[in-house]
């Protein structure tokens, strides 16, 4: 008893106990082996032998070296990208319980300790029925997304938390794709959101899409081009309630200082360039510590006579534009009542 | 299906069409040698049909995987299904069943999460088995508006698993370290092979028309899955694997990696909606019980 507990409490077995351990997987296995007869390898062409034996062989070199142990850590650390931290259902649209449970230590580090966001307005959150959220897009990555899902999620008392549409070019990058679909974000097109809000789901929303995300510093809190206006016809369509958000702090987190057009030609992603990206290389990713400020507007319902002009462009249109009015003034009242960026 | 269609309660009377017979079938029931590639294939079908007075034509001469002889294939595969259909409708056969695949909506980015039948037919422009199949559907949507007196039905199943069957697909996950593409992760689904026959006897003896997407319900990961089954994945940054793996890949195939391993790197997840609705398709298997079906009966077979 007293042993496994010291075991334990140095945070593993003692190379003993690994030992035994594993001699007596060697003997079952050998055991096995006689009963049945060895376990037949495939022998087709793997042009991949070559490569697992390289891999293997690397590993053992780095075992001697002792890094191994360092690498064991390491994971530790990165605990939540692990595999065992997965459930074994998913949503339709990909979204993990058991990765977001694990993510919530950092998502609550991040809206507490590094941006301290302020939520105002939480209110005029509807308490049911279908909603879409309509939000300033704000920096390359979509922490803003995160934030603002994290804040209906503690707000609202039902606890419910929205879904987030991803632009298209983050919703397929490899590792961030996966990560995102597991917190929650999901390819933002018609289509989707359209299931998305039909199965019960909020949905928040970004209609100025790579616009938004990319435009110079010194246009900050000035709303691009709404889309084309497809998700007011689809709000119409399915009745759902519009609630402007404004997310102010967010367009500090990466400064954009080059116009991106010049890495999308050559790259065909619009690369954008910060004062610590790409020059700092992977800890430029780390975002800048402003203090943000979440406000919630108004809820915007339709009536029937508005719900019937859905597919009334011009309609659609105008009252695409009121809705970014709308948003713009929240942004405009916020930034004016903030005292700093990064100070609180 | 044959074999299951004859110890049903009350067995219609089956013709079977094909180069061989199959072993199992052998004199059980009546069969014709048919090759859908000859010159006058259509000629030929078209009186066997009538001769032996069909109802319904399941037509499934399509190769389970690319085959590396692509001229042969698209012979098969678009020649041999219009030849067909020019057949069935000479014959005045009320029911064609074609056998189709998920695959013809292709690996894309920018694929919604669910792809319902309405969406767009993008084959994968490498695949050229997945290519013919979805020239092979516009055929048929052509020929479905000319005949209206023909119920034409395309069923699209997504990857089939299961304890028997065997496929391109199949065997890339049978190896105890699955290749994977670095940084992608999509979310997968799958159809188990008994579920795939309900679906074909559902469209045979139902009346309805169209395509039906065919899946599993439930979807999963493709990391999650591997970890299921207990193996670990290789994951390697796809320009090196399309570069490297490009001439083995063409000789065995005929298509570059990127025809497969598109499909491990962007989502092409069905909506089965319609199936349910319309045709009454009642999934028995998940889409990891289809999944650990398959991966519980090859490992048992390891060991026999």
């Amino acid at each position: 008893m007293s042993e496994i507990e010291a075991a334990s409490g140095n945070g593993g077995p003692t190379p003993e106990q690994l030992a035994e351990l594993r001699s007596s997987l060697a003997e079952l296995r050998g055991e096995l082996e006689a009963r049945f007869g060895p376990q037949r390898e495939r022998t087709g062409a793997s042009p991949f032998r070559v490569l697992d034996e390289l891999g293997n062989s690397l590993r053992s070199g780095l075992d001697k070296l002792g890094v191994s142990g360092l690498y064991s850590g390491l994971r530790r650390l990165v605990s939540a990208y692990r595999m065992d931290n997965r459930s074994l259902e998913v949503d339709e649209f990909g979204s993990d319980p058991l990765y977001l449970e694990k993510s919530r230590v950092l998502l609550d580090f991040l809206f507490d300790r590094w941006w301290r966001v302020k939520v105002s307005g939480a209110e005029h959150l509807p308490s049911g029925g279908r909603v879409l959220l309509v939000a300033n897009c704000s920096g390359i990555l979509p922490y803003d997304a995160l934030m603002i899902a994290h804040a209906v999620e503690r707000f609202h008392p039902s606890q419910l938390r929205p879904r987030f549409l991803a632009a298209d070019w983050i919703a397929t990058l490899p590792f961030a794709q996966p990560l995102l679909t597991r917190l929650g974000g999901v390819r933002a097109c018609p289509e989707n959101a359209e299931r998305l809000l039909r199965t019960g789901h909020w949905v928040v929303t970004f209609p100025e899409g790579q616009k938004g995300a990319v435009k110079p510093f010194r246009q900050r809190y000035q709303l691009q081009r709404f889309g084309r206006g497809g998700f007011v016809s689809l709000a119409l369509r399915l009745d759902a309630t519009v609630v402007p958000v404004a997310v102010v702090g967010a367009e500090e987190v990466h400064p954009v200082l080059l116009d991106p057009t010049l890495p999308r030609r050559l790259l065909g992603v619009p690369l954008p360039v910060t004062p610590t990206f790409p020059v700092a290389g992977p800890l430029g990713l780390i975002p800048l510590p402003s203090q943000w400020r979440i406000r919630f507007g108004e809820p915007i319902r339709w009536d029937a006579a508005a719900r019937e002009k859905a597919d009334d462009a011009l309609y659609v249109n105008r009252t695409r534009d009121q809705i970014r009015n709308t948003i713009q003034l929240l942004l405009d009242e916020e930034v004016h009542r903030r005292t700093g960026v990064f100070r609180s | 299906m044959a074999l299951r269609l004859l110890e049903g309660p009350s067995p219609p009377r089956i013709v079977g069409l094909d180069l061989s017979v199959p072993k199992a079938l052998e004199g059980r029931l009546r069969f014709h040698r048919v090759d859908l590639t000859g010159p006058t294939a259509d000629s030929v079908l078209a009186e066997l049909l009538e001769k032996e007075r069909c109802d319904a034509l399941l037509h499934a001469a399509f190769f389970t995987d690319p085959h590396p002889d692509r001229e042969y294939a698209h012979e098969l595969e678009v020649i041999g299904s219009l030849n067909v259909m020019n057949a069935s409708a000479a014959a005045g056969v009320s029911k064609l069943v074609v056998a189709s695949t998920a695959q013809v909506y292709g690996p894309h980015p920018d694929n919604p999460n669910f792809l319902s039948e309405r969406h767009a037919l993008r084959a994968h422009p490498d695949a050229h088995a997945i290519r013919d199949r979805a020239e092979m559907e516009q055929l048929l949507r052509t020929f479905a508006t000319r005949h209206p007196s023909i119920s034409v039905v395309s069923l699209r199943p997504c990857w089939v698993m299961g304890p028997s069957y065997t496929s391109s697909v199949t065997r890339h996950f049978e190896s105890a370290r699955v290749t994977t593409l670095l940084g992608y992760d999509p979310l997968m689904q799958f159809l188990h092979e008994e579920d795939l026959l309900d679906a074909v006897g559902l469209a045979l003896t139902r009346e309805v028309a169209g395509p039906f997407n065919l899946a599993g319900d439930g979807l999963l990961p493709l990391s999650t899955l591997i970890q299921l089954a207990g193996k670990r994945t290789r994951p390697l940054p796809h320009p090196l694997l399309y570069r490297l793996g490009y001439l083995a890949t063409v000789a065995r195939t005929g298509d570059p990696p990127a025809a497969f391993y598109d499909y491990l790197r962007f989502g092409w997840v069905v909506d089965t909606e319609r199936a349910k609705q319309e045709l009454g398709f009642r999934p028995g298997y998940t889409t990891r019980e289809a999944w650990m079906s398959c991966v519980v009966e090859r490992r048992l077979k390891s060991y026999r």
